[in-house]
């Protein structure tokens, strides 16, 4: 019995060389081999060196597995770590060949006798992965939600969660798993599923070994740290930038009709190069400036009529050249399939390809029913895979998916357009990638791609061994900076942060174990450890900040500052006065084009005027409009506080210089600069003039521009005298608030308190007010840096969990000694659903009430999240179900919101979605799927992985249920599983 | 209340009990407004939509029914029966002390107070090794010299499989074989559920395990490490322990611990007698007032008399407050 001491305290020979934590063991091993790799140990604290002799032997012994390749040095670095029996996290390129090492680690675990788990973050990718793996080594299992496969084999593939549940309920495994097997594990940063994988990590057991597969992530080392402190054990980072096959990175301007190398094999950025092709850019209409919002989209995929659009004209070019096969990413699943469609002309297949294609694909097809097999995506999806182009994103239905990838990895699949989601997961390379995008819509705007994406994504790019250089075309259709395009396409990888959040599932499940406390697993976080290691240099940065604001001296700041607060005053008065004026309800009436309005000039909004008087200047009004939301102006962008814009005529010093975006800031009429039509949010207004120019019609000659300008000089030095007449709010523009006429006397009061107050007669009073605010900054700013050093040294998350736990105890889950309550049994039960709305909806009998097939709709809510736009709404009686839904989310929600959780109800509420639930309706009632497919405009994928989620939460609920001891509803809950689980929603994955 | 019966109460102590006892009865008759029923009697609810009927009720005619005694108890629309002096209905995560009556291939069964029997895997404990590996047949063979019949056992529930049976785990240092010390088995229904099941009651030196299962161990005090370092210090204690000269000089406890050990199991057998609610903090309670007698004498009339004194003055000063 414990007869090997791997880290025995008590050895006294070893004692005498403690190692401190993260010493460098060999750091840089492979420096002097071809192919550089990072190697580095994290030791935990107080980590004492066992005796050498194990390694030695182990070193001796036979490895594991060999394969019929020499090895990169990464690999063999990595898996020299895995003989001497030490945890290691390998971070590379997708297609480097990580595979390898997890193939090693599992062949050294079944050659020891010992369990091996392998998990990654997707159903579909496991069960690739457990067919690769079942091929190489028999003894294996899988363990996805949906299927089980001898569970008890040696080896286990499955889903990060399923491993998280199986902790959670002190499965078997736990105590016999040697090695834990964490592919794609950069997925920790996932905002929604990461706090998975640390929940994965921290409760693993104390003894087993780990494998982290990774992208190239940049701080590795500090997840490696990480690991070794929460397991007390080294872990060893093998990390390499390397690619087998080297990239070239071109661009194609959109419009123009060639490829210009932007970035060679070398990594060597060519400027004259980027330049030329921008240039080449043909802008998709000129002047089309206004809707940008709409313009990623149409450029690339309609194209202009009569001509072939540009992806056409690109994968010609690319067949033509035989850099196929290729993959197009592009970012929505709708612009897939467009693309996809403008293929129509052309054939990259031979006769007997088409006839293979059509063979591989019926035989998979052969499971479906027949009128399965009629599905619209079904029979339209042939005629274009035989033609050798294929559509790859998550609305496909499942099988349709795997078909695909299947004919891809044969090879007779020239043309593929994908989404992103391709880009993870099993070895499914290609000589060119393509991106059909430099924007993505995040959920909120269209941003550029980052770094990290890109690298993830080009990881496509060259298949080992076949191609000598892989090839990424980036289409550009729009101007960029070379500094913007150098970010994407030598950007750095992503940072590896943890996006730890707690929920009261976990929560629950922590408290009803008497030996875990939700505490210890919020210490042992990466959050945590993250945030524990940013203290110093905080403290650092506070400290400097003080000396900076004690060498600061003034004279009389009692009475400055007084002063200051009243000028404080006063402009956020001001500024209530403006927003009443200027919101659109009155203005907008106001601003018809040629009217003369005074607008804010102060450039950027953070240097403030430190008089009663403004900086301001004088501006035509051309046009205004209604923002529709997403678009990013290059001007002064501030979408969040404008629902229009106003374009003004103004005097603008434009400023263009090589690296950063074009800039223009407003000026003064009489400084010099250029006459631009500049949109602004109304907020910038501040006050509408009663004066109305003529503007010439056309602007777009500078002379016209220019002219106008003139005429607003000399109206202005009409009026220089007496001012110009404003309209007046109260008369002219009917603005009737008492909170206007209650400001407009403050301001008047302030204003006679600044001529009493004497320090405004001070002469330096603009320099002193200018030092005595950037004091307040200063100390505002040490302010924060010490609540931020505060939060971070006690427990990360420690004012959000005792909120949270306020609010399970004021549901009834917990009692007020924290033991879990009937409620929190059954909450604990249920992991793929809002687990407190779905537990008090039934505890309040609603879900009892309901036909199977009402319920079954009901529940649909909870599985769906895409927002769908002017969904039709569900008939009435669903539609009363869904209000009952949504009264009891919003119960929830305000419980949680008076406890002091961060929430916000109305979102909360509105986060269930009754888009599917007439189509869920109709599934339970039996009706085909190509019928459901006809009430419901969501893509058939989307509707699929819902029904199967949907499934996942009944068998929860009938957990659930049973605790209670509710037999009846348990009865229609197994009811419910057996109407909704059936055809083509729950056919097998073709990779079983 | 039986053994009460039995006691040799002379006349004073007869009159003190009776009025310590009316005193409760009066103490707790406003705290305990709840329904109580029998067998067969119907619950009373309005019968309006979506009720969920829980354990012990049934469906009876259209009227609610209670299949068992106990109390009703109601979270939002669910309707349960709680149940009083019934066996032990396990949940997970309770802790339970429990006494093996069979050793089975891969597990070991345990009478814990339940319907049926427990089942801990010989997977579902930690043998104190340092390697993780799979069971092999040398293990079952080996379960003897981990548990065998009789063992007294410390775990904590795991749950209900599929096949309907209970299972056991004692994955954490803290489980495992009780030595030395006294079981006790009381009615479930006096040791409520509570965050902390272990104690440590320093000034007796001794481990108390209050077993949801109303199995209650006394015993002596073992130290067990925190969470972080305990693996390797109980590994090297583990060794340690494996030699046999080591082992007698173990297993010596104090007279002063053994004394000990009884006042606190002669405590819980006074407050279960009297049907108190068994808590850590009472039981302390208990041992405090039984310093001015001898350990054997505690079980005598005169202190049950005394304890139900105190408990009444317990109540009524927590009531106050």
């Amino acid at each position: 019995m414990g007869s090997i001491k791997r880290k025995s305290l008590e050895d006294p020979t070893e004692e005498s060389a403690p190692h401190p934590k993260q010493q460098r063991e060999n750091g840089f091993a492979g420096v002097d081999e071809p192919v550089a790799c990072l190697h580095d140990v994290s030791y935990p604290e107080g980590f004492v060196h066992r005796s050498s002799d194990k390694a030695v032997a182990q070193e001796e012994s036979k490895p594991a597995k060999e394969f019929p390749f020499t090895l990169d040095p990464f690999q063999s670095e990595a898996i020299k770590c895995l003989n001497i029996g030490e945890s290691v996290m390998v971070s590379a390129h997708t297609s480097a060949g990580k595979t390898v090492v997890a193939l090693y680690a599992i062949a050294m675990s079944l050659k020891n006798k010992q369990r091996v788990i392998y998990t990654s973050p997707i159903k579909a990718l496991s069960n690739q992965k457990y067919r690769e793996f079942k091929e190489e080594f028999s003894d294996v299992g899988l363990m996805t939600g949906d299927v089980t496969i001898e569970p008890n084999a040696s080896c286990l593939v499955m889903t990060t969660e399923v491993w998280r549940s199986m902790q959670y309920n002190a499965s078997d495994l736990v105590k016999e798993v040697a090695w834990i097997i964490f592919d794609e594990v950069h997925y920790m940063r996932d905002r929604e599923r990461g706090v998975v994988w640390e929940e994965s990590i921290v409760l693993a057991p104390k003894k087993s070994r780990f494998v982290f597969l990774s992208a190239t992530v940049p701080n590795a080392k500090e997840f490696a740290d990480w690991v070794a402190k929460v397991h007390q054990q080294p872990c060893h980072i093998v990390y390499t930038d390397y690619r087998p096959t080297p990239l070239q990175h071109y661009i194609f301007p959109s419009g123009g009709d060639g490829l210009y190398l932007v970035v060679d094999e070398k990594g060597k950025f060519r400027e004259d190069s980027f330049q030329k092709g921008l240039n080449a850019l043909v802008p998709s209409s000129e002047g089309a400036k206004k809707n940008e919002a709409g313009k990623w989209q149409k450029g690339v995929v309609a194209g202009r009529a009569g001509e072939e659009s540009d992806i056409f004209k690109m994968v010609k070019m690319i067949i033509q050249r035989q850099y196929d096969p290729v993959i197009v990413f592009s970012f929505s699943k709708r612009e897939c399939e467009l693309l996809a469609m403008q293929m129509a002309k052309l054939d990259m297949n031979g006769d007997d390809e088409k006839v293979n294609i059509e063979t591989i694909f019926w035989s998979a097809m052969d499971m479906l029913s027949d009128d399965d097999k009629k599905l619209p995506q079904v029979s339209n999806m042939l005629p274009i895979l035989k033609r050798g182009i294929g559509v790859h994103h998550s609305g496909l239905l499942p099988i349709l998916k795997e078909v695909i990838e299947i004919l891809f990895q044969e090879g007779l699949i020239k043309c593929l357009f994908a989404t992103e989601t391709f880009s993870i997961g099993l070895n499914m390379p290609a000589k060119t990638v393509v991106f059909s995008n430099v924007r993505k819509f995040d959920g909120e705007k269209f941003r550029w791609i980052t770094g990290g994406e890109y690298i993830q994504m080009s990881g496509r790019a060259g298949r080992r061994g076949i191609d000598e250089r892989g090839i990424c075309i980036l289409m550009v259709d729009e101007k960029l900076e070379p500094s913007t395009a150098k970010m994407m396409l030598k950007g750095s990888a992503d940072c590896l942060n943890s996006a730890f959040h707690l929920s009261y599932n976990m929560l629950l499940n922590q408290i009803r174990h008497k030996d875990s406390e939700p505490e210890n697993l919020l210490r042992n976080s990466f959050y945590q450890f993250q945030a524990d290691r940013a203290i110093p240099d905080l403290e650092k940065q506070a400290k400097h900040l003080k000396e900076e604001k004690d060498s600061m001296i003034i004279e009389e700041e009692d009475s400055l500052d007084n002063y200051y607060s009243l000028l404080q005053q006063y402009k956020s008065l001001k500024k209530d006065v403006r927003d009443i004026i200027c919101s659109p309800r009155y203005c907008l009436p106001f601003l018809q084009p040629g009217r003369l309005v005074c607008i804010n000039c102060s450039g950027d909004e953070n240097s403030p005027a430190f008089s009663t008087d403004d900086l301001t200047t004088w501006g035509v009004v051309i046009n205004f409009e209604r923002v529709k939301g997403l678009s990013e102006d290059d001007a002064n962008k501030k979408p969040e506080d404008a629902d229009y814009t106003v374009d003004i005529l103004t005097r603008c010093a434009v400023t263009r210089d090589e690296v950063s975006k074009k800039t223009m800031k407003i000026i003064p009429l009489k400084e010099s600069g250029e006459p631009v039509v500049v949109s602004l949010p109304l907020s910038q207004i501040y006050s509408l003039s009663s004066v109305r120019l003529v503007i010439a019609k056309d602007l777009i000659p500078l002379q016209n521009r220019e002219n106008t300008l003139k005429k607003v000089s000399e109206v202005l030095s009409r009026f220089s005298k007496e001012g110009m007449p404003l309209l007046d709010p109260e008369e002219d523009m009917k603005v009737q608030s008492s909170s206007y006429r209650k400001s407009v006397r403050r301001i008047e009061a302030l204003e006679n308190l600044f001529d009493k107050h004497e320090i405004a007669k001070s002469p330096l009073i603009e320099q002193k007010l200018k030092v005595l605010h950037k004091k307040k900054e200063l100390t505002a700013r040490i302010k924060q840096l010490k609540r931020a050093v505060r939060n971070s040294s006690v427990l990360a998350f420690k004012d959000e969990l005792k909120a949270r736990k306020r609010v399970l105890r004021r549901l009834g889950y917990v009692t007020d000694d924290d033991v879990v309550n009937v409620k929190g049994q059954v909450a604990c039960n249920i992991s793929s659903a809002d687990e407190l709305t779905l537990t008090e909806l039934m505890f309040n009998g609603v879900l009892k009430d309901l036909k199977v097939e009402e319920m079954i709709s009901l529940l649909s809510c909870f599985v769906w999240q895409e927002k769908l736009k002017d969904a039709p709404k569900p008939r009435d009686e669903l539609q009363l179900l869904f209000t009952q839904l949504q009264d009891t989310a919003q119960r929830v929600a305000k419980v949680q919101f008076e406890c002091k959780v961060q929430i916000d109800v109305e979102n909360f509420a509105n986060s269930f979605r009754p888009d599917i639930m007439e189509a869920v309706y109709a599934w339970a009632k039996g009706s085909k799927f190509y019928e459901i497919m006809e009430i419901s405009q969501v893509f058939e994928g989307s509707l699929i992985r819902a029904i199967r989620r949907l499934e996942e939460v009944l068998q929860q609920l009938i957990l659930a249920a049973k605790s209670v001891g509710e037999t009846e509803f348990e009865q229609k809950l197994e009811d419910a599983v057996s109407k909704i689980k059936r055809d083509i929603v729950f056919a097998a994955s073709l990779y079983l | 209340m039986r053994d009460i019966e039995s006691l040799r109460l002379n006349q004073t102590q007869k009159l003190r009990f009776e009025k310590a006892l009316e005193q409760l009865d009066f103490l707790s008759a406003a705290a305990n407004s709840n329904a109580c029923v029998a067998v067969a009697d119907t619950i009373l609810v309005d019968h309006q939509d979506g009720l969920l009927k829980g354990h012990g009720t049934t469906d009876f005619d259209g009227e609610l029914v209670a299949t068992v005694c106990g109390v009703v108890e109601r979270v939002n629309k669910l309707v349960y029966v709680r149940t009083l002096r019934a066996r032990y209905k396990p949940e997970t995560g309770d802790i339970i002390v429990g006494r093996v009556i069979e050793v089975a291939p891969k597990r070991w069964r345990l009478e814990i107070n339940f319907t049926q029997d427990a089942v801990l895997m010989l997977s579902s404990i930690t043998t104190g090794e340092d390697i993780q590996r799979r069971q092999t047949a040398d293990d079952e063979l080996n379960m003897r010299s981990i548990f065998v019949e009789n063992d007294v056992v410390c775990a904590e529930v795991r749950g209900v499989q599929h096949d309907g049976s209970l299972h056991l785990q004692a994955r954490s240092q803290k489980y495992g074989k009780l030595e030395r010390g006294q079981l006790l088995t009381v009615p479930p229904y006096l040791v409520k559920r509570r965050k902390q099941h272990y104690h440590y009651l320093e000034q007796l030196g001794i481990d108390l395990i209050l077993g949801c299962n109303g199995f209650i161990w006394v015993g002596e005090h073992i130290d067990t490490k925190d969470d972080m370092v305990e693996d390797q210090v109980a590994k090297s204690e583990q060794q340690n322990e494996n030699p046999g000269d080591n082992f007698s000089k173990e297993t010596y406890t104090s007279v002063e611990i053994r004394q000990n050990i009884c006042r606190a199991a002669n405590a819980v057998r006074v407050l279960c007698a009297l049907g108190f609610n068994i808590t850590a903090d009472v039981i302390i309670e208990t041992v405090k007032l039984s310093n001015s007698v001898d350990i054997h004498e505690m079980l005598g009339p005169e202190f049950y008399v005394l304890v139900a004194e105190s408990e009444v003055e317990r109540r009524r000063s927590s009531k106050r407050i």
